[in-house]
């Protein structure tokens, strides 16, 4: 379980970190962020997952981190400048990814627990 | 050992990085979470560039409204005398719906049917000069700002009607026949754009072989509107002014 648990505390303590920093952006940009952020969440989990698999490589996470993130909010804005709403398509495959990610995590936890039971 | 701890550090490290992202959108305190597309905008300032616009209008209102309850003070005070008032009521009256002679700059259209002999196409009507012809013209001149326009000595006002009638074309109830001399007062250059440029309607009428001169006239007389109104089913609503 700590396994799991150092992501989470790791995202109180930047949201605490965050909320202390006088740090904002321009509004019109929360749209590129916010699905910055799923594609970065997705990464995390991602990470998780394939810690507790034991095949977690630190080039494939971190590039996946800013690749998909970066590929996430040209997506939004492109899909601006076209009028045609393209960030769905990050909402998406980072969101389904996302629950795919997790319910790996949660078998891997299980199942861990039942065998060493 | 370092080795092993690398990806729970690292894990920890991007999720610090996250949180910080994810609170700083909270603290934005979206309300709306649409996206704001560059047609939403173009949207939203066209909207205001029209209430801008009704605002402006609302305001002259206000001022015309304002000169006219000073106008009315000054009667209830004694100071104007109401015959003179209504008597330049009435003139301005006259003048916007056609019932005084005016003067002023414009042109001269003359238009007359195909005088040569050979014709373009197979139809004769194309060669001969239609009361949709006239209407065309004059709603050219209308949007060019023409404030008054005669026909063959007829002054067009707003209930004037065009009308094909055989050879001839009537308005006003009387009856013309080509070479029909329009007269419009307004700005010149404007007026004889409008129906000389490229394009217009006058300009495509030349194609035809229709005559069609236009000349600029420094002073023109238009008459009068000389029929009667006679209203028999409009009736007015409300006090009006």
């Amino acid at each position: 379980m700590i396994k799991l648990f150092f992501a989470l505390i790791g995202i109180l303590i930047g949201a605490i970190i965050g909320f202390i920093l006088p740090f904002t952006y321009n509004t019109s940009y929360s749209l590129y962020i916010s699905v910055a952020i799923l594609a970065c969440l997705d990464s995390v989990f991602g990470g998780i997952r394939s810690n507790l698999e034991n095949n977690f490589n630190i080039n494939i996470f971190i590039s996946g981190f800013f690749g998909n993130a970066a590929l996430a909010a040209f997506l939004a804005y492109l899909g601006d400048r076209l009028g045609v709403p393209l960030y769905y398509a990050a909402i998406f495959t980072f969101g389904g990814r996302l629950f795919e990610n997790f319910a790996k995590i949660r078998r891997n936890l299980l199942f861990k627990r039942k065998e060493s039971k | 050992m370092v080795k092993k701890n690398n990806p729970k550090i690292i894990l920890t490290l991007f999720s610090i990085i996250v949180g910080i992202f994810i609170a700083t959108q909270i603290k934005m305190k979206l309300e709306i979470y649409a996206p704001v597309t560059v047609k939403s905008l173009q949207m939203t300032k066209a909207e205001i560039a029209s209430i801008n616009n009704k605002i402006s209008e609302l305001n002259k209102i206000i001022k015309l409204k304002e000169e006219e309850l000073e106008l009315l003070e000054n009667i209830a005070k004694g100071d104007d005398n109401i015959i003179d008032i209504l008597q330049q009521d009435i003139k301005y009256n006259k003048l916007h719906s056609g019932q005084t002679s005016l003067k002023g700059p414009g042109i001269i259209i003359t238009m007359y049917d195909n005088p040569e002999d050979r014709t373009i196409g197979f139809d004769l009507n194309d060669d001969v000069i239609h009361d949709i012809d006239i209407l065309n013209i004059i709603n050219d001149l209308r949007i060019a700002g023409a404030e008054a326009i005669s026909i063959n000595g007829e002054r067009v006002i707003a209930t004037s009607e065009i009308k094909c009638a055989g050879p001839t074309i009537r308005i006003n109830g009387r009856s013309s026949a080509t070479p029909f001399v329009i007269k419009a007062i307004g700005d010149p250059k404007l007026l004889y754009a409008s129906v000389n440029a490229p394009g217009t309607y006058g300009d495509i009428l030349k194609i035809y072989d229709i005559g069609f001169e236009t000349t600029v006239e420094d002073s023109l007389f238009i008459p009068a509107y000389t029929g009667v109104f006679n209203f028999k089913y409009a009736k007015p609503l409300g006090k009006g002014d």
